[in-house]
């Protein structure tokens, strides 16, 4: 049993409070991503486990047994970094001998582990080159290989791919889960890339400052976010002020959308509604729906972004339709839209975004 | 006089080849661009500050030299006799003194214990506070300023306050260590920090934490290797102040290599002058010896002291600094 589990813990430096009273079961062989905007506490929450920083209050166990106040190199944690961490002055080999060489494995258990691992992360026979000569995703692969020869409880990365190029990006995210899965390892992965975040983990963790919003599977975190904040940082979200009509009714621009996310609210209440652009659905103008205007269209493969600007609330809304459906589109043709309730989340009107702008882009 | 420059021997290599090349031939088959002279003319410019450089770091050098090496009265050194009686003779002579040995030896013998007592001191506390206190880092570049902008006779006038009552210490000839820490502060710091701002530090103490390493081995097999030129050029500048340091020693009454040179050269100011020279000299050698051993094989990106600009900045501050104390 090697789960990592955080028992509300509190962090905070000086004044600020990095993490509020984090509760979290990354569960045996389990992948977690922690995701949020920078400065939500979710490095804290990794630097935690590693020990690099020490909980105010709480306690951190791995495998039922409490680390809370051990020391980083006491620890049996692999640990892969954002930045590149491989020791300039060392050799591939000796990077991932490193660790065996501070626990006194014997020489030839350690030549076989550094083989073995280099053959995991697919870099056979680089052995001999230095950090320099390697790419930034070679060098994140022997940053793995690292982290994983000294067979480490729990594999904590630090954004790990933020530094590489797309394309490097997608593949060792793939071969990422693909070891993680193979070695059953109990892994804990940070990001601010939602994608990311989504891609590879079995469940994801939504922080905002300090606290945890949401944990969940990622279609869950997707399709039925937690709170406002999940749902607008996760994925794009349209915005419309609406009342709400009923237990499950809302009325937006004078059409009245079914949502069970009306439930717990009051009828007569002024809300926002937050709806994914693909629950927009575009029609001919002589269709029932909230009369609008196409102010563009955005072809992107697959499918095509249409923004709509709608005549009753004069407010701009995006549709991913499939890119056949909009084909007839053009900007200025008169539309009418129908929007989709059953993903929506509900917030109170009024309350204070707390999402920083650029993290909605 | 003893005015160990170590920028010196830095001037003919920091001649680029394509700068220095004759502004009619370009280099690497770039063609001349006709319409666009002024690219070439501004290549003339940086070219003849840098031979102007060179003359006045090297003509200086080479008077000492023909003062010092060639037995020719002074009023007849001239351009005509140039090749005339050049001899160590002078040299030869000043070695074979009976204190050039012994204070030769205890200057070296300073050097060194003044290096260690610098790395173990100064090694912890600028990784410390990189690691730690990161806001710190000006006020205590800041203080370790200090030490180049008080006169050193000023911590002489404190040295004699407390004399009587420090007789204990100061009667030993290592005393002047602790001296010549403070002193080679201002170079020894800047030198560390400059080795430490080139590495991701916090990243690779972090790595080797991860991996099993208390801090001992994390400073061992993680941080020194990868600063090895900032610790050596540290090293090297320590040793130039303690080679040149005059004021505090001769205050103290110790016997060291400069108060040495400074009394044998009004006895015998050839034989001062070449040794003087020879002083230079040798500094600047061993520190070219010891640029070209860090650059080690198959790691084009370790930096060598020469290169690296934050290092060649401590070296131009420390060369500036030494011109100015020549005695």
């Amino acid at each position: 049993m090697t789960g990592l589990l955080y028992i509300s813990v509190r962090k905070t430096f000086g004044p600020t409070v990095a993490l509020e009273s984090l509760d979290l079961d990354v569960r045996e062989g389990e992948l977690i991503s922690l995701l949020g905007p920078s400065g939500c506490g979710k490095t804290t929450a990794l630097r935690i486990a590693a020990g690099f920083e020490f909980a105010d209050s709480g306690a951190v166990t791995v495998g039922g047994a409490d680390i809370t106040r051990k020391p980083a190199h006491k620890r049996n944690m692999g640990m892969v970094f954002q930045s590149y961490s491989l020791f300039p002055n060392l050799s591939v080999n000796m990077n991932v001998d490193f660790g065996l060489r501070t626990r006194k494995i014997a020489a030839p258990e350690r030549r076989k582990r550094v083989a073995d691992m280099l053959e995991l992360v697919q870099l056979g026979g680089m052995g001999e080159r230095y950090p320099h000569q390697l790419s930034g995703g070679q060098q994140q692969r022997v940053a793995l290989a690292r982290a994983l020869a000294i067979r480490p409880s729990v594999l904590l990365l630090d954004e790990p791919l933020s530094a590489l190029d797309a394309k490097v990006r997608l593949a060792l995210r793939d071969e990422i889960r693909r070891i993680q899965t193979e070695l059953g390892i109990t892994t804990l992965l940070v990001t601010h890339d939602q994608e990311e975040a989504l891609g590879i983990a079995d469940r994801v963790g939504v922080m905002s400052s300090g606290r945890l919003e949401q944990l969940a599977a990622p279609s869950e975190i997707y399709s039925r976010p937690a709170s406002a904040f999940v749902a607008r940082f996760v994925g794009s979200m349209n915005e419309l002020a609406g009342t709400v009509r009923g237990p499950d009714a809302v009325d937006v621009g004078g059409q009245t959308i079914m949502t069970p996310s009306a439930l717990t609210r009051n009828t007569g209440d002024s809300v926002v509604f937050l709806g994914r652009p693909e629950d927009v659905a575009v029609r001919d103008s002589d269709q029932p729906g909230l009369a609008g205007t196409v102010t563009a269209t955005t072809f992107q493969g697959a499918s095509t972004v249409v923004g709509v600007r709608l005549d009753v609330l004069d407010t701009l809304i995006h549709a991913h339709l499939n890119s056949s459906t909009a084909s007839h589109l053009r900007a200025g043709q008169r539309v009418s839209v129908e929007i989709d309730g059953a993903r929506a989340v509900l917030e109170s009107a009024g309350a204070a975004s707390p999402v920083p702008v650029d993290a909605l882009a | 006089m003893a005015d160990i420059n170590p920028l010196a021997p830095a001037m003919p290599l920091a001649i680029d080849p394509e700068i220095g090349g004759p502004p009619t031939a370009p280099i690497g088959g770039v063609p001349p661009r006709a319409g666009r002279p002024a690219v070439r003319f501004g290549r003339l410019g940086p070219t003849l500050v840098l031979i102007l450089c060179a003359i006045f770091f090297i003509a200086p050098l080479l008077t000492l030299a023909r003062y010092a090496l060639q037995n020719v009265p002074t009023i007849r050194l001239g351009a005509s006799t140039m090749f005339d009686k050049w001899s160590l003779s002078g040299l030869t002579k000043a070695f074979s003194d009976k204190q050039f040995g012994p204070t030769l030896r205890l200057s070296l013998k300073l050097a060194l214990g003044t290096v260690t007592l610098t790395l173990a001191l100064l090694l912890p506390t600028a990784i410390w506070v990189h690691m730690r206190l990161p806001r710190m880092r000006a006020v205590i570049e800041f203080v370790t300023v200090l030490p180049y902008v008080i006169p050193a006779i000023a911590l002489v006038a404190g040295i004699v306050v407390v004399k009587p009552h420090a007789r204990w210490f100061l009667d030993s000839d290592y005393s002047l260590v602790p001296f010549y820490v403070i002193l080679a502060l201002p170079f020894t710091y800047r030198s560390i920090d400059a080795g430490l701002r080139s590495i991701d530090l916090k990243t690779l103490v972090d790595a080797s934490r991860s991996l099993g390493a208390g801090w001992g081995t994390t400073l061992r097999r993680a941080l020194v290797p990868n600063l090895r030129t900032a610790i050596i050029s540290s090293a090297f500048l320590t040793t130039a102040v303690v080679l040149g340091e005059f004021t505090i020693a001769s205050t103290l009454l110790k016997n060291t290599l400069p108060t040495f040179q400074a009394t044998y050269v009004k006895r015998e100011p050839q034989g001062g002058y070449g040794l003087n020279l020879l002083a230079l000299v040798a500094t600047t050698g061993l520190f070219a010896l010891l640029t070209v051993a860090t650059r080690k094989r198959g790691s084009r990106k370790v930096k060598s002291a020469l290169t690296d600009p934050a290092m060649a900045e401590t070296m131009a501050f420390a060369g500036i600094t030494r011109s100015q104390q020549g005695r």
